[in-house]
């Protein structure tokens, strides 16, 4: 099955791991990513703030190469871009104020008015839907035995729910299915779609980081000994910033944090060098004998 | 109407005893309202039971609880609808504000938001003495139409993240409010609004929580995302601003430039040198540092970008 796949820019720079794991699991499930041509910044949380026809028009771009590329649906591994792309169309279509000036920006740069021809979906949900659960497992070569994974949604996957359709917002399970899966044993926490704080990092980061570790806290709290993840941008406040945090909050443990399809991948027999793991997850996964 | 036997268990609490779980079995119909279930429960089995609730068409916005961890307004959740699969239901109070009893709490420090972003309309003085006339555009009207419908329930904070952790936040109602006024023309002060609003609106993360929770589909955070608009303009800056216009210009410009954001070249623009270098370590001492230079290439048809980031016609 081909995918039109659109990267973002995190998961092709600071959070190039998450590409890299979903490509090898994508080429082991059959799952052809066919990158969008010329993809540009979907300005996720940013652009929106700045000027929501320049947002609005960003996004419809991606969208507009999707379709020209012959495609219906477009993956991507980010949640902020996956909301991005669907508060944008449900902008164009909802309010006829933005969608006159986004029509003439189209106009402007030769291209046509968008005619909602392509879905944005997350990679998850082209897994759960399209791939199934049944076949993942198939591909499972070492099962992920007695680890206990901590499921984090993060906020953006899941709301609004009425923009963007997958689950409940309140009580979601793809992370669930998938970490199940992998032969791990999957932990729900209270904080499991609460925010991580990335949002914050550049205005308010005191308050940022605080958001980062009420997640490891109630993820920990509850038994998980690694924690998995759906999102470019919780990878980057989740992991790299873990230092940060400890530091912040004076704490003696740590909480590996994993991308979902590196923990997928681990199943399919990658080893964590092959995934692109961080340094936390390598060594906690080698004290359990993975490698 | 075919009814069928719910478990309705709901979080007591008082001064005294604190907080405990008390169960009570009651048949309902698919049409039965929370607010009605709590009823019976009250006049039937428990007069104890301490709950809010006036008007049960979600006018009041009185009946605010946690049904199944789920913020809601108890009168517009139907029971048999909202019960699993064992028929259960669990009800609480509502997070972040003090306990007062049983499923009320004590919502004041909400009403505080409210009132500290000035929540009526200054007009001029010629409206006020009668000489004026007050006027708006459909347009206008349509753009801060949904940011008036708050009922006040208090749903929204309650479950805002960013409100429990900063205290200098407003919370999502309190800014939706305040932003209904900035985008009125008939109002005289604006300036003295942004200045109550502009670095609240970047305390707050994004995360689409009172989106979803808000029973009148007020969206706060979009009010939020709009008073954030007025940044470039603005002149009143504060350190949490003005970290948020280096980001957010950053970010821009980059987009502007090559189409894509680049995460080191941001980090750079936004943090300065300094910064950069510690969370360099960060990255090292992570075993990410490897990618901390990763570049993507830029957009090929940039002419396409600049024309989409540009005035329209």
């Amino acid at each position: 099955m081909k995918v039109a796949y659109y990267p973002g820019c995190a998961s092709h720079g600071i959070a190039k791991d998450v590409d890299i794991a979903t490509q090898l699991i994508a080429k082991d499930l059959d799952l052809e990513l066919m990158e969008v041509d010329d993809w540009n910044c979907c300005g996720g949380g940013i652009m929106d703030d700045k000027s929501e026809p320049v947002h609005t028009s960003l996004n419809l771009r991606n969208l507009e190469k999707v379709e020209k590329m012959g495609y219906d649906k477009m993956a991507t591994p980010c949640s902020v871009c996956l909301h991005s792309h669907k508060m944008a169309v449900d902008k164009y279509e909802n309010d006829p104020v933005l969608k006159e000036d986004v029509d003439q920006r189209l106009q402007n740069a030769n291209m046509e008015e968008y005619d909602n021809g392509v879905e944005s979906e997350h990679f998850i949900w082209v897994l759960i839907r399209d791939v199934g659960i049944e076949n993942i497992k198939k591909h499972v070569k070492r099962p992920l035995k007695d680890i206990k994974v901590g499921t984090y949604y993060g906020c953006q996957l899941l709301r609004p729910s009425n923009v963007m359709g997958f689950e409940s917002a309140f009580n979601p399970h793809s992370v669930m299915d998938l970490v199940a899966a992998t032969g791990a044993t999957p932990i729900a926490f209270p904080m499991k779609s609460a925010c991580c704080g990335f949002p914050l990092m550049g205005s308010n980061p005191t308050v940022a980081l605080k958001m980062a570790n009420n997640i490891l806290s109630s993820a920990k709290d509850n038994g998980s000994e690694m924690l998995v993840h759906p999102c470019s941008l919780c990878h980057l406040q989740l992991d790299v910033t873990q230092t940060k945090i400890q530091k912040q909050f004076k704490q003696d443990w740590n909480l590996p944090a994993l991308y979902i399809t590196q923990l997928i991948g681990l199943s399919f027999g990658y080893s964590p060098k092959e995934l692109g793991l961080a340094k936390m997850s390598t060594e906690y996964l080698k004290a359990r004998g993975i490698s | 109407m075919e009814e069928k036997e719910i478990t309705v268990n709901i979080k007591k609490y008082n001064e005294k005893d604190g907080a405990f779980w008390k169960s009570y079995k009651l048949s309902v119909d698919k049409y039965t309202q929370m607010t009605e279930v709590l009823r019976r429960i009250k006049s039937e089995q428990d007069p104890s039971l301490a709950y809010r609730a006036s008007c049960h068409m979600a006018v009041c916005g009185s009946c605010s609880m946690k049904i199944n961890g789920i913020p809601s307004l108890a009168c517009r959740t139907m029971a048999l609808q909202s019960a699993d699969e064992k028929n259960e239901l669990n009800v609480e109070s509502m997070d972040y504000y003090p306990g007062v009893r049983d499923l009320i709490t004590d919502i004041d420090v909400f009403y505080d938001k409210i009132y500290q972003v000035m929540p009526r309309l200054i007009p001029d003085d010629s409206i006020v003495s009668g000489e004026g006339e007050q006027r708006m555009t459909p347009e206008d009207q349509t753009e801060v139409w949904k940011f008036q419908e708050c009922i006040y329930c208090g749903l929204c904070v309650s479950a805002c993240p960013s409100v429990k952790e900063d205290e200098k936040f407003l919370g999502p109602a309190a800014h939706a409010k305040g932003f209904r006024f900035v985008d009125d023309d008939r109002d005289t002060k604006k300036q003295e609004r942004l200045d109550l609003l502009m670095d609240s609106a970047f305390r707050c993360t994004s995360c689409y929580m009172c989106y979803e929770v808000c029973p009148q589909d007020v969206q706060p955070v979009i009010a939020i995302k709009k008073t954030r608009n007025y940044l470039d303009d603005y002149k009143g800056d504060t350190p949490v601003t003005i970290m948020a216009r280096k980001h957010d210009d950053a970010v821009e410009d980059l987009i502007e430039t090559t189409g894509k954001i680049k995460e080191s070249s941001l980090y750079l623009k936004t943090f300065g040198f300094g910064e950069a270098m510690k969370d360099a370590v960060n990255m090292f001492k992570s075993g990410k540092f490897k990618y901390a230079f990763e570049k993507d290439s830029n957009v090929k048809n940039m002419e396409e970008i600049k024309k989409l980031m540009g005035e329209k016609k």
